[in-house]
C-alpha cells in the first residue's frame, strides 16, 4: 500500500497557477457574462490558493507569516461584496435585454 | 510568536486620530441612510447637511495639511498607514472633489427619478476609501481600499438603472475592473511569496509591508544574487503595474475608458476623470518610489513604451470625435500620459512628482469646469451629449458658453490658462530627466489636442445657434442654472485662469518652489 505523499508547495502552487489560467484565458475567450463572473472570482480564488500556501510554507519560528492568512479573509470579503454588485448588474441588464451575450452590448458605439 | 511587549508596541501605534477625516466620512455615510429612512420627507434638508459636514471635514483637512511639516513621514498601524505632506494635500483633492461630485449630482438627479441619498452615500464611502488608499503602506489596506472604490464606482457607474448604456457601461466596468484587481492581487500575491521566501538574502518578516517588501527587492546574497532580478518577482511587478495601468486607463487597458465615460452618469464620469485617475496617479508613485524602486531599470523601458503609446493613442484617438463624454474620456488618456512622463521625471528630477500633484489640481479644476457645464446641458438620455448640443452656446448661455471655454482652453494647454503652466512643468521636469524622445511625442501631442478641443470651442463659440428644433434629436436640452451652481462655475473658471497667471499659491502648497 502505498502512502500519498504530503503536498509540497511547489502542488500548491500548481493548482494557482492552474485556477488563475483557466480564469484569465475564461474572462478573455467566454461571452456569457455569468461564466465569465466565474472566471473572476477562479482569478481571484487562485490568489487566495496562493496566499494560502506561501503563508503556510514560508513560516518560521521567527516570522509566523499571518499576513497572508489575515489577507485571504479580506479578499473573500471583497470577493462577495464584487459578486453581489456584479449579480444585481447582470440581473438587472437582464430584464432589459433578454441576452447574457457580452457581444450583444454594443449600443456604446459612436 | 510575538510577545507581550511587542503586541503592546503595535497597539501603542494604533493611532485612530490619525484617520479621523476617513472616520468621519463614514459615520457621515450610515447617519446619512439612517436620517433618510427615518424622516424621507426631509430629504433636501438632510441632502444638504450633509454637503455642509463634507464641507466640516474639508475644512479639517485643510488644517491638517496646514500643520504638517514638509518632509515628516508619519506611520501607523503597524506600517500600514503612511502620513506625509502629499498625502494630507490628496485628502483635500478628494474631499473637494467629493464636494463637487455631490454638487454635480444634486444638479443632474433634480430632473430625474433616481434615489439621490444613495448616490450622495456612495461618493462618501468612495472618498474615504481614496483617501486611505493614497496613504497605504501595506498591500492588504492598499487592495481593501482600491476595492471599495471599484465596487463602489461599479454602483455609481449603473446608478442611471433605467438606461440601457449606464447598465453596459457598469458591465463593461465591472468586467475590466474585476479583471485588473485579480491581476494586480495575483501580482501582490507572487511578491509575497517571494519576499517570504526564507532562503533568499533579507527576507521580510511582514512582505506585505511597502517597505519590507522594498528592502527584499533591494537586497543581495553572499553570492552576488539580486533579488530583485528573480522571475517571480518581474513577473509580480509586471502583473501589479498592469492593474494600475487599467485604472490610470494608460494604453493598452484603456479599452474601457470610452464606453465607461460615456455610459456613465455626468457626475460619476467626472468622479472617474478625476477622483480615481489622480488615485491611481498617486499609487503608482508610491509603488514605483517604494517597494518596486529597486526593479526600476527593469521597469523603466516598459512605462517609456506605454507612456508614449498612451500620448499617441490618446491624442489621435478623439480626433473625429462628436459624443463629447467619449471625448472627455479618450483625451482623459492623453492627460494620463503627460502624468505618466511627469512620474517617470520623478525618479531622477526631485520637484518633479510636485509638478504631477499640480498638473492633478489644474486638471481636476478645467474638468470640473467642464462637466458642471456638461451636466447642465445633458439631455433626457445623458449618453447622447453630442458636439451639436453645444452649437452657439456662446449666444444662448454666456456663463456656461464662457466656462467651458475657459475650462476646454485649460485642458487644451492653452496660454495664459492654468493648464498651459502645468503642462510646462511637467516638460522641464522631463527635460531635465533627459526623456528626450517622450518630451518630442509628447509635444507633437499638445498640436494634435489643441485640433480636437478646439473643434468643440468652435462649436460653442463661432458657431449660430438653431432656430428652431430640426426634428433629429439636435435640438437643445434648456438649462436651468441655480445660483450656487453659477457661483461655483464661475469659481472654478477664475481659480482656472487665475492659476494660469500668478502660481505662487498652489506651487508652495503642492511643494514646487
Amino acid at each position: 500500500m502505498s502512502v500519498m505523499p504530503e503536498p509540497a508547495l511547489e502542488h500548491y502552487l500548481l493548482v494557482a497557477l492552474l485556477l488563475f489560467a483557466i480564469g484569465v484565458f475564461g474572462v478573455l475567450l467566454r461571452r456569457n457574462t455569468l461564466i465569465l463572473m466565474m472566471c473572476l472570482e477562479l482569478i481571484l480564488a487562485a490568489s487566495i490558493v496562493a496566499l494560502a500556501a506561501f503563508s503556510r510554507f514560508n513560516a518560521t519560528a521567527e516570522a509566523p507569516m499571518m499576513g497572508g492568512n489575515v489577507f485571504v479573509l479580506f479578499i473573500i470579503a471583497i470577493a462577495a461584496a464584487e459578486v453581489a454588485v456584479g449579480l444585481a448588474i447582470i440581473v438587472t441588464l437582464w430584464r432589459r435585454n433578454q441576452t447574457l451575450d457580452v457581444t450583444e452590448l454594443t449600443s456604446l458605439k459612436h | 510568536m510575538p510577545t507581550t511587549e511587542e503586541l503592546q508596541t503595535i497597539v501603542a501605534a494604533n493611532n485612530w486620530t490619525a484617520v479621523l477625516p476617513e472616520l468621519l466620512l463614514g459615520v457621515l455615510a450610515l447617519a446619512l441612510l439612517m436620517a433618510d429612512a427615518f424622516w424621507p420627507r426631509h430629504r433636501r434638508v438632510i441632502l444638504r447637511a450633509t454637503m455642509a459636514a463634507q464641507g466640516a471635514v474639508l475644512a479639517y483637512a485643510v488644517v491638517l495639511f496646514l500643520r504638517a511639516d514638509p518632509g515628516v513621514v508619519h506611520v501607523y498601524f503597524a506600517g500600514s498607514l503612511v502620513q506625509t505632506q502629499a498625502t494630507e494635500l490628496m485628502r483635500i483633492f478628494f474631499l473637494a472633489s467629493s464636494l463637487l461630485v455631490s454638487h454635480l449630482g444634486w444638479v443632474y438627479l433634480q430632473n430625474r427619478s433616481l434615489p439621490r441619498t444613495e448616490f450622495f452615500h456612495i461618493v462618501l464611502v468612495v472618498t474615504a476609501s481614496l483617501m486611505l488608499l493614497v496613504q497605504a503602506g501595506n498591500f492588504v489596506l492598499f487592495f481593501v481600499a482600491l476595492e471599495t472604490l471599484t465596487i463602489g464606482l461599479f454602483i455609481l457607474v449603473a446608478f442611471c438603472r433605467s438606461s440601457r448604456f449606464s447598465l453596459e457601461a457598469a458591465l463593461k466596468m465591472l468586467i475590466t475592473g474585476a479583471f485588473s484587481s485579480g491581476l494586480l492581487l495575483f501580482g501582490i500575491v507572487l511578491l509575497y511569496g517571494l519576499a517570504g521566501n526564507p532562503l533568499l538574502p533579507g527576507t521580510a518578516e511582514d512582505p506585505l509591508n511597502f517597505a519590507q517588501l522594498g528592502a527584499f527587492l533591494g537586497a543581495t546574497g553572499a553570492a552576488g544574487e539580486v533579488n530583485a532580478a528573480q522571475p517571480l518577482a518581474l513577473i509580480g511587478a509586471v502583473l501589479i503595474l498592469v492593474g494600475v495601468g487599467f485604472k490610470i486607463g494608460a494604453v493598452p487597458f484603456q479599452i474601457w475608458i470610452p464606453d465607461v465615460y460615456q455610459g456613465a452618469p455626468t457626475p460619476v464620469t467626472a468622479l472617474l476623470a478625476v477622483a480615481s485617475k489622480a488615485g491611481g496617479f498617486f499609487v503608482l508613485h508610491v509603488l514605483l518610489a517604494g517597494p518596486l524602486a529597486p526593479m526600476w531599470d527593469t521597469l523603466f523601458p516598459a512605462l517609456a513604451v506605454i507612456t508614449a503609446l498612451t500620448l499617441l493613442f490618446g491624442n489621435i484617438a478623439p480626433l473625429g470625435q462628436h459624443n463629447v463624454k467619449r471625448l472627455m474620456g479618450l483625451s482623459g488618456v492623453a492627460h494620463a500620459g503627460v502624468l505618466l512622463l511627469g512620474l517617470l521625471a520623478a525618479h531622477t528630477v526631485d520637484w518633479a512628482f510636485a509638478a504631477v500633484l499640480f498638473y492633478l489640481c489644474v486638471y481636476a479644476i478645467a474638468s470640473f469646469a467642464v462637466f458642471e457645464v456638461m451636466a447642465h446641458l445633458s439631455p433626457e438620455e445623458d449618453s447622447d451629449q453630442d458636439l451639436t448640443h453645444y452649437t452657439g452656446l456662446m449666444r444662448r448661455h454666456p456663463l456656461l458658453g464662457g466656462v467651458l471655454v475657459i475650462g476646454v482652453g485649460s485642458l487644451a494647454g492653452i496660454p495664459p490658462l492654468a493648464g498651459f503652466i502645468a503642462k510646462a512643468l511637467i516638460f522641464v521636469a522631463a527635460f531635465q530627466a533627459g526623456l528626450y524622445a517622450l518630451l518630442v511625442v509628447a509635444l507633437l501631442g499638445v498640436v494634435v489636442s489643441i485640433y480636437y478641443y478646439f473643434g468643440w470651442m468652435r462649436a460653442a463659440v463661432l458657431r449660430e445657434p438653431l432656430e428652431e428644433d430640426p426634428g433629429d434629436g439636435r435640438w437643445y436640452p434648456q438649462p436651468v442654472i441655480a445660483p450656487v451652481a453659477k457661483f461655483v462655475m464661475v469659481l472654478l473658471a477664475v481659480v482656472t485662469v487665475v492659476l494660469g497667471i500668478y502660481q505662487a499659491g498652489l506651487t508652495e502648497v503642492v511643494g514646487l518652489r
